[in-house]
């Protein structure tokens, strides 16, 4: 069975414990072409989307669920939201979970919209990555 | 990196803009530092296969680079409470030394209190590549603005 409306609501389990590092800030900020100070010295914070790779495994959950079959191949990203209460920081340990917030079927496609709650170990929250994904569903051959 | 200048902030008020080179190199960069290790972001007969014109940046690396605009402008990054993007349109980034330049601007479309909502605009190729692109900033002191009683604001030392 593929996705459906019905799947709005599933949660996956956290993924792994995600600990921020200077050196990781370094490279994404580096990435990004970007020199502001506060992504180097002594206890760097990282810039906004870094959220990004810590959602990354949690995305990965929601794309390899068998039962959605869901493939990345026809994945297009259609919008993201960052939401911070702060930002992360060098030497924060944090959890990725994902949420399935709503489907909506199209012709040929499917909207799915996705919220990764990121937080300490001690359930402090800190941001949230909210995404919409418009997937193709597979033409018969 | 100068210090928030709260004064004199209004709707309208431009942001220093910003261009940036995209090249395969920093596709490359990007994807290892985002661990996003889709081919379509460096392999031009994967893109071609998936229907893709080439090779096309990450939309997140338009999304974050797009944010510098504003994290320059307020210095701390830290202050950015929310950011939103709709991705309209692929970057599509060549194999050659140049690459494709994506220009970056920005103004304050709304403010209340100490919130400031920016709007950007993400321009490559005459066409806009982000849509409805805002981020919200907290400069931590209500900022004084001709829509605003101004008497009480605090000023920034």
């Amino acid at each position: 069975m593929a996705i459906t409306e019905a799947h709005a609501g599933r949660r996956y389990p956290a993924c792994d414990p995600y600990q921020v590092s200077a050196a990781k800030i370094a490279e994404f900020a580096a990435a990004l072409g970007d020199d502001n100070p506060r992504y180097r010295g002594e206890s760097p914070i990282a810039p906004p989307t870094f959220a990004t790779v810590i959602s990354a495994p949690a995305l990965a959950q929601l794309f390899g669920d068998p039962e959605l079959e869901l493939s990345l191949d026809r994945v297009v990203h259609a919008d993201q939201r960052f939401s911070f209460i702060r930002p992360l920081r060098t030497g924060d340990v944090v959890i990725a979970a994902l949420t399935i917030d709503k489907v909506r079927l199209r012709t040929g496609s499917e909207m799915v919209s996705a919220t990764v709650n990121i937080s300490s170990l001690d359930d402090e929250a800190i941001c949230s990555s909210h995404a919409t994904f418009l997937h193709a569903r597979k033409t018969p051959a | 990196m100068k210090a928030t200048v709260v004064e004199g902030i209004e709707i309208g008020t431009q942001l220093p803009p910003l261009a940036a080179r995209f090249t395969r190199e920093r596709l490359v960069r990007y994807a290892g530092a985002a661990t996003d290790f889709n081919p379509i972001h460096y392999s031009e007969h994967f893109a071609r296969q998936v229907g893709l014109p080439g090779v096309i940046a990450q939309g997140m690396l338009t999304m974050g680079t797009a944010l510098r605009v504003v994290t320059n402008w307020v210095g701390d990054p830290g202050r950015v409470t929310s950011y939103f993007v709709r991705f309209t349109r692929p970057v599509t980034v060549p194999d050659d030394a140049d690459g494709v330049e994506v220009q970056f601007s920005a103004s304050v479309v709304a403010i209340e209190g100490s919130l400031v909502t920016i709007g950007i605009e993400a321009i490559c190729d005459n066409q806009k590549v982000l849509g409805a692109a805002r981020a919200e900033v907290d400069l931590g002191v209500r900022v004084p603005h001709r829509d605003h009683e101004v008497r009480d604001a605090p000023r920034v030392p």
